[in-house]
């Protein structure tokens, strides 16, 4: 009976394991009874990209297996890694009924054709598990310069903030010289982490933040100024055109028609000064206001007292008369004028020397001649006794 | 005729000091001898000056003034050599510092000639008139053909150029010594004020001669002429100030007073000392010598805000000095012409 018995099981069992194997088949190939099993199996991306594929190793027999992973028929210039628990691996034991995960990490490269490609994750004799990769776009081999905002505009005294970024999209490392083409007068200032630089090194497929900061020439005219900026190196390049737009430079100038900045005032007297204020930009100032800080209880008058416009280039007289106080002691003070508009503002320092009154002085004359007249009349009176 | 001359000159110079004078007047009005013609006036001032500087009293009193300014002289130089902090204002005018900088060892050039200079002035004037008129010599002397105002003139005018030349002579020679030991020449500008200087001291020094003119001719006694002029002179100098300072204590406004009326407070005990001729004399002397001085009352900050602090041109230094200038020459004047009322106005013919 129990001789009979034997083959029976024997065949049971090569059914039994026979319907598994049909059942896993159309993923694992042959049936052995090891299973390389991942979702996966048909992925679109785009160049650069960087897979990571969990593939499980199933082992359906009764027996511990001992399952060696590779890759087969990798396209060239793909670099793979295959890791499970932390280590990368080439051989893996799986016990029976169990299954075991492996990492697959791949990287496609930047530079690759569009198309479908196929490579296939092998345990030899065992199993094999034939993976497909869309590669979505024409690959290419680049640096990418870019920034979200390339046009500015402000007047010609402010400066201009870009912040652009760098993208290394090649496979090396790569230091990247900075240059800009400016027009003769302008400042151009690169600054990566609040440094200011002339290059930049970025890792592969890394970003790296650069500010550029422009500052026109103050005099400059107004419109609109083309920045070519390129990020070089030997093998790559990229450019990045900012656009400044100048709305105009604003200065303002205060002087005397003869540059002469200082006065004499007699005390408690008035004196008029004429100003010019020219305006040195290449914008119309208007709504000039004009203001004084001169000493205590002295009086700066301005006639008039507000220039409404000044053309660029063109210049406005304006008069102030200062009064001295009436208690000022001699000597020589300073007188702060100041023309202000909205933009700009100049400021001019008198000195002024205040002069005593001559009125004291000829009165005291006139004492030391009352004094001398009286000797004279004693002289008249007794003299010729 | 000679020779009793001769006794006479030795046994009273005063009595040929007239003698001269008689015979030099007798002379320029003989027409005969009209070749070396002098004017009177000019013959008892040249007289007086002969006498003063041959007087013991006058050369004590100059090698004393002297050596006191040399003293001075002494110590500002060293005091300039050890080197002061520098000072773009008042180094532009190092030169003036000879006069008013010092170590500490000795007053400076100008407080010895507001110390010394009354002494000069009473030395030389209060005996000017009650010692010929004991010595019989002024009846004599009026009995001469001249006028009788010429003998009070000359006598004034003869000290007045004795002092003159004195403080000249004095001020040069520090300039001079001063020049060689900084080797920097003054500018024109500290020449104007070192003169201006001479000229104040000068009519400071006068403003006491004449007062001790006048003492000598209310006094008959030249001592007590003398005592009175020294009596008021230390008046001034000592007694004054703490009379001030009593004043200035009991009039002392309270902690809580407006600054109005703590600036009124100290112009007035301002003006209460400048009644004084030697407070007169150290201010004008002050402003002038040290041209960053701008007033000399107290200043508020508003008076004091917005001012650059650079010296004043000489012109403004004198309008800010003038009333002071104007007091002591009035001073001057005054005292000249109450001796001159008082002297023509009296008795000379009893001994």
């Amino acid at each position: 009976m129990k001789q009979f018995f034997m083959p029976l099981r024997t065949i049971l069992l090569g059914i039994l394991s026979l319907a598994g194997t049909m059942l896993s088949s159309h993923v694992a190939g042959k049936g052995t009874g090891v299973t390389l099993y991942t979702p996966y199996t048909k992925i679109s991306v785009p160049p650069g990209q960087s897979i990571d594929y969990t593939i499980d190793i199933i082992n359906n027999t009764s027996l511990v297996k001992n399952v060696s992973v590779s890759l087969n028929n990798l396209p060239k210039g793909w670099s793979y890694d295959l890791k499970s628990g932390g280590w990368a691996i080439g051989e893996l034991s799986v016990l029976p009924g169990e299954k075991k995960n492996v990492n697959l990490h791949i990287d496609v490269p930047y530079k690759v054709d569009k198309g479908i490609y196929h490579f296939t994750v092998a345990a030899p004799g065992i199993a094999l598990l034939p993976l497909t990769v869309i590669v979505s776009e024409q690959g290419t081999y680049r640096t990418e310069f870019t920034t979200k905002q390339p046009n500015m505009e402000g007047n010609a005294n402010a400066a201009f903030t870009f912040s652009a970024e760098l993208k290394n999209r090649t496979g090396e490392k790569q230091l990247y010289a900075l240059r800009a083409q400016t027009p003769p007068g302008w400042n151009i200032a690169f600054k990566v982490s609040g440094r200011q630089v002339t290059s930049v090194q970025a890792e592969p497929n890394h970003t790296e933040s650069v500010t550029i900061e422009v500052d026109p020439p103050d005099a400059i005219e107004a419109g609109t100024y083309k920045i070519p900026v390129a990020a070089v190196t030997s093998s790559t390049s990229a450019n990045l055109d900012l656009e400044v737009v100048v709305t105009g430079s604003y200065s303002l100038e205060m002087t005397t028609p003869s540059g002469l900045l200082s006065t004499a005032i007699t005390v408690g007297d008035t004196r008029r000064i004429a100003l010019q204020l020219r305006n040195n930009g290449s914008s119309p100032l208007k709504n000039i206001k004009l203001s004084h800080a001169a000493p205590t209880n002295w009086d700066v008058v301005f006639e008039p007292a507000q220039v409404e416009v000044i053309e660029p280039g063109k210049t406005a007289e304006v008069y102030a008369t200062i009064q001295a106080d009436d208690k000022a002691i001699a000597g020589d003070y300073v007188t702060n004028l100041e023309a202000k508009t909205p933009e700009v503002s100049s400021k001019v320092s008198l000195r002024v020397s205040v002069q005593t009154s001559m009125v004291y002085g000829w009165l005291g004359v006139l004492i030391m001649g009352g004094a001398v007249g009286t000797v004279y009349s004693l002289f008249r009176k007794y003299g010729r006794r | 005729m000679k020779a009793m001359h001769d006794v006479i000159a030795i046994a009273d110079p005063i009595m040929m000091k007239a003698k001269t004078i008689i015979t030099t007047v007798r002379n320029t009005t003989t027409p005969l001898r009209a070749e070396k013609r002098i004017h009177p006036f000019w013959v008892i001032v040249h007289k007086e000056i002969a006498d003063h500087v041959r007087s013991w009293r006058f050369n004590i009193l100059v090698v004393l003034i002297a050596l006191t300014c040399f003293g001075s002289l002494y110590t500002s130089l060293t005091a300039l050599t050890r080197g002061s902090k520098p000072d773009a204002v008042t180094d532009a005018f190092l030169f003036l510092k000879l006069f008013t900088l010092t170590d500490g060892t000795l007053p400076s050039f100008t407080v010895f000639i507001s110390f010394l200079g009354p002494l000069l002035g009473i030395s030389l004037g209060f005996d000017a008139i009650n010692s010929e008129q004991n010595r019989g010599t002024l009846s004599r002397l009026v009995a001469q053909p001249i006028h009788r105002d010429y003998v009070i003139n000359a006598k004034f005018t003869a000290a007045l150029i004795v002092i003159s030349v004195m403080l000249f002579t004095l001020s040069l020679l520090v300039t001079g010594i001063g020049l060689i030991r900084i080797g920097i020449p003054p500018t024109p500008e500290e020449f104007w004020r070192i003169l201006c200087f001479v000229l104040i001291s000068i009519c400071y020094v006068a403003f006491w001669l004449n007062l001790s003119i006048l003492f000598s001719i209310r006094f008959r006694q030249p001592a007590t002429a003398a005592l009175c002029g020294i009596a008021v002179w230390l008046f001034f100098t000592i007694f004054y100030q703490l009379l001030v300072n009593m004043i200035a204590k009991n009039m002392e406004p309270s902690i809580m007073a407006t600054s109005e009326q703590v600036i009124r407070y100290q112009q007035f005990i301002f003006n209460l000392l400048r009644i004084v001729p030697s407070q007169l004399f150290n201010e004008a002397t002050t402003t002038l010598l040290m041209p960053s001085v701008r007033s000399l009352s107290p200043l508020t900050m508003e008076q004091v805000y917005g001012t650059i602090p650079s010296p004043l041109p000489l012109g403004q230094s004198l309008l800010v000095v003038w009333p002071q200038l104007t007091g002591l020459a009035a001073a001057t004047v005054l005292c000249f012409a109450l001796s001159y009322a008082s002297f023509m106005r009296r008795e000379i013919r009893s001994r």
